[in-house]
């Protein structure tokens, strides 16, 4: 993996704080400057995207084990499809524009290097000292996360971000609370393409501190643009916009297109 | 050219903007409409003489941008170029781009717009410009006037003979700064096309010629387009914004480009810099950097507090 050394001139946002054994680090930063994003460029092969928070990241550990999952933008760009292998998106125009372009400059045939532009990632997170394995009764108990616990860590981090030219938004953030007895993070990637796709894929990491129960659980979710506007059709139409751009209010209109769940069981011998 | 109505004081207005109240709409209508009466009359190459403060992106920035004001001089002690994006992406846009429609018509000749790719309907729409309208004025009608408004803008200045200012880029159907000039600049910015290249095009460093984008559509222009675009045109810099950078500005090209930044801690959580760009009377360039105005953490409102260091404890699942 490459790292990329934090500037030491500019402070760090984030946040530390360690319970039952499990710590929990933030760390925020400005977005990368050009030197940064050079090295970046050299080792994902990859034009990153226009904000991209490369020393930022989401780290759970937990000491006695050895365990470890942490999310940061280098790896999840890195999985991207750096080919264009897995199918090329489209702005919604670009036959169009391709069409008026040939009559004006045929002579540029010049295409750069084919990549996923959205920044589309199946990352889910990069796991160390341990393994989650695919279980079919992995499950977050999301009626123990609806209880109004305290929040002894809330934070959110954005790890990338691009407009993709004004046809929509790329977005990669993670959030992270941690209660007295149990903590969630979620890593959402949300793409709205316009006039073309809505993306969100999100993965959840759960831990249970007194079992040591760790699930992750990966949904990926997509639907087509114009179904989506569809769905939205009975809201009044200036409220439209702004909905268009939260994912939590599209979220339930999208379509479950893949559900993954691993468990792992953490303790002092794992 | 009629009058603005004798209800309206410029003057009063600037000052209100400056405590950022916002002007009644019958007020935003009369201005947008006169603007367009000053503007249409401009080409689409303005010539104007240093010296001059060169702004790139705001983006609803407003207190970022009285920090401008503050740092490089009020108008019309300081003659402005503004290279587009006004709005959107920041909470105040409309205080912003109001401010900015006053200034120019109060000072025609020592403030200069240049349109944005963001000084559109379609992109207005999509990223927070048309909400923010909405949301402060009830309905949609000032986002109509503005909107109609930006399709007068101008597309580019040539600062001294000298230096080639834009919002974006080169496109490949312009060789000459005098093709620039036949383009019908007054509509919407379409999305193929000259107009739409010189709002969307980035340079891109490592390549020599057009290149187009995987996204199929639009272009980056690299160092021989920008080398003979400067000799045939006998200019000796191209001056641009429209790209977002961690220290505010960036020059490419052995000195040929600049990229003008003037959005700090852009959409309040990018945590980057910003600069004006300074031409002084000898045609000398000069960058003034600087952070985002701490006016902003105040007026923050509840829903973008968690963008920055501020974080709104939330229960998600």
């Amino acid at each position: 993996m490459t790292s990329f050394v934090a500037p030491t001139t500019v402070r760090d946002a984030g946040k530390i704080h360690t319970q039952s054994g499990w710590k929990v680090e933030t760390h925020k930063y400005p977005i990368c400057n050009s030197a940064e994003i050079e090295a970046m460029t050299s080792a994902l092969g990859i034009t990153p995207p226009e904000m991209i928070f490369g020393n930022n990241s989401v780290r759970v550990s937990h000491a006695a084990s050895g365990f470890a999952i942490e999310f940061n933008a280098f790896d999840a760009l890195d999985v991207v499809d750096k080919t264009g292998a897995q199918g090329m998106l489209k702005v919604a125009y670009s036959d169009e524009w391709q069409r008026m372009r040939e009559k004006v400059s045929e002579e540029i045939r010049d295409v750069v290097r084919p990549f996923d532009w959205s920044y589309s990632t199946e990352w889910k997170g990069r796991v160390s000292g341990g393994e989650l394995k695919e279980s079919s009764d992995a499950s977050i108990p999301y009626e123990k996360l609806r209880r109004p616990d305290p929040i002894l860590l809330f934070d959110d981090v954005v790890l990338y971000e691009d407009e993709l030219a004004d046809n929509g938004i790329a977005m990669l953030s993670v959030k992270i609370r941690v209660m007295p007895e149990r903590l969630l993070v979620l890593q959402r990637f949300f793409l709205r393409l316009d006039g073309v796709v809505v993306r969100i894929r999100d993965t959840r990491c759960f831990v249970e501190f007194a079992t040591g129960e760790c699930v992750r659980e990966y949904v990926s979710r997509e639907s087509k643009y114009e179904d989506v506007k569809k769905k939205l059709a009975m809201y009044p139409q200036d409220d439209i916009p702004s909905l268009m751009r939260d994912p939590n209010e599209l979220v339930e209109l999208l379509p479950i297109i893949e559900t993954t769940r691993e468990k792992a069981t953490i303790t002092m011998n794992a | 050219m009629p009058g603005l109505p004798a209800s309206i004081d410029l003057d009063e207005c600037i000052e209100r903007l400056y405590k950022k109240e916002l002007l009644a709409e019958s007020v935003i209508e009369a201005v947008c409409n006169k603007l367009k009466e000053q503007l249409m009359h401009e080409s689409n190459v303005v010539h104007i003489l240093a010296p001059v403060t060169v702004v790139g992106d705001i983006h609803g920035q407003f207190f970022d941008m009285l920090e401008i004001f503050k740092i490089g001089g009020f108008c019309p002690d300081t003659n402005y170029l503004f290279l587009g994006d006004y709005v959107d992406r920041g909470l105040f846009s409309v205080e912003t781009i109001s401010l900015l429609v006053c200034l120019k018509l109060r000072y025609p000749s020592r403030v200069h717009l240049i349109r944005g790719n963001h000084e559109s309907r379609g992109v207005t729409q999509s990223y927070g410009f048309y909400t923010e309208c909405s949301r402060k004025y009830g309905n949609a009608n000032v986002w109509h006037h503005f909107t109609d408004m930006f399709d007068y803008l101008t597309l580019s200045v040539v600062i001294n003979d000298d230096i080639f200012c834009v919002h974006g880029g080169l496109s490949p159907s312009i060789h000459s700064i005098d093709q620039i000039k036949i383009i019908d600049r007054f509509r919407e910015i379409p999305h193929e096309g000259p107009m739409a290249d010189l709002v969307w095009s980035d340079p891109d460093p490592e390549r020599d010629e057009f290149t187009l984008s995987p996204r199929g559509a639009g272009y980056t222009f690299g160092a021989q387009v920008v080398k003979k675009f400067l000799e045939v045109n006998k200019q000796s810099h191209i001056l641009r914004a429209h790209q977002l950078c961690q220290e505010g500005y960036q020059v490419l090209y052995d000195d040929r480009l600049s990229t003008v930044w003037s959005a700090p801690n852009y959409c309040y959580r990018c945590g980057n810099m910003a600069s004006v760009l300074e031409v002084n009377d000898a045609g000398e360039r000069f960058f003034n950097v600087f952070e985002a105005a701490p006016e902003n953490a105040e007026h923050r409102d509840a829903a973008t507090a968690q963008q920055d260091k501020g974080v709104v404890v939330e229960y998600f699942l």
